[in-house]
């Protein structure tokens, strides 16, 4: 039976229901696409979600070793692309609903998540590493060469790989 | 004070928006199952008689001049609830030749509910929000 009939005769033999919101709980369906968020382990900070993201929701900026991911609630249409773009998984739209805020809070209202750079044992140069989930995406079977290498830079993890092939 | 349990009129207006969020508030308003009227405000069709005005839609450069008529009917104080991520910031809209927003180029907003269309429980947050706001203000006023 479709949901709409059901309601119909449910509210035929019961009376009309009013949801008890804002005065009790309420009914949020759990593909509901609500607010964001970020897995800041997750994220590579890979920048595709800024990019697939029509309404330019979403700024990913860098201080100092960091990468700051921020979203801006007031402008996200809940599309779900960054969702579906991100090759990761890291970022996840919620059922969250609660997105009334007030003139003040405008510029504010906004989610924040810091990826990390780490040091390459190699070089010593910044970068920021594969995430588990990106390595599990990308390989079948992930083992510790594998995480080995997650831990030098572009350059070095190129050259040790290389190394390894021909030795 | 009497004039503070009185039940404050809620005035919409659709400034070109895609019906989503219109539809969202319809529902917000006069299905039983959400019901904002539960809140103590009522429903308006006249701007004059408005103290909280709710805006759907980016500006679009032809609803401008209704907007602004609006606007100027309202009599004081009013509070204004920008419904949907149009009239908050445009949006996926912004920047379009045809888009004339986001509302607070031309009125203080004072409050924003995102969402494309947001859920009819956010559009009786903002409103709860509001109706606190407008409560601020007419004592303000006194
Ligand atoms: S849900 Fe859509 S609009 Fe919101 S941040 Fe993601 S891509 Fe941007
Ligand atoms: S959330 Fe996903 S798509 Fe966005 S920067 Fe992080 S890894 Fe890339
Ligand atoms: S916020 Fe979305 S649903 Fe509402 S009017 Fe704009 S485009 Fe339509």
């Amino acid at each position: 039976m479709s949901g709409f009939l059901k309601i119909a005769i449910r509210n035929l033999l019961k009376g009309p229901v009013t949801d008890p919101y804002p005065f009790g709980k309420t009914f949020i369906p759990n593909k509901l696409r609500g607010k964001l968020k970020v897995d800041p382990k997750a994220c590579t900070a890979c920048g595709t979600c800024e990019e697939v993201c029509p309404s330019g929701a979403i700024h990913i900026t860098k201080n100092e070793n960091v990468y700051v991911h921020t979203t801006w609630y007031n402008t996200c249409c809940f599309c779900g692309n960054c969702e579906f773009f991100c090759p990761t998984g890291a970022i996840k739209l919620t059922n969250d609903f609660h997105t009334a805020n007030t003139e003040e809070e405008k510029y504010r209202f906004t989610t924040v998540a810091l990826i990390s750079e780490i040091k390459c044992e190699s070089c010593g140069e910044m970068f920021v590493p594969a995430s588990e989930a990106l390595l599990k995406r990308a390989y079948p079977n992930v083992n510790d060469t594998i995480r080995e290498l997650t831990k030098l830079c572009p350059k070095c993890r190129r050259k040790k790989a290389f190394e390894r092939l021909y030795q | 004070m009497s004039i503070i349990t009185r039940s404050p009129f809620l005035f919409r207006i659709n400034t070109g928006s895609c019906n989503g969020c219109d539809v969202e508030l319809a529902t917000t308003a006069m299905i039983p199952r959400y019901d904002v009227e539960r809140l103590g405000c009522r429903y308006t069709g006249s701007p004059k008689h408005a103290d909280i005005l709710l805006v759907t839609g980016p500006i679009t450069a032809r609803s401008k001049p209704y907007l602004l008529e609006v606007l100027d009917e309202l009599p004081n104080p009013f509070v204004v609830v920008a419904v949907g991520t149009c009239p908050t910031s445009c949006g996926i809209f912004r920047d379009s030749y045809s888009i004339e927003g986001p509302l607070e180029r031309y009125v203080k907003v004072d409050v924003n509910v995102p969402g494309c269309p947001p859920r009819p429980q956010a559009i009786i947050d903002g409103v709860a929000k509001a109706l606190e706001i407008w409560k601020e203000k007419i004592r303000n006023q006194k």
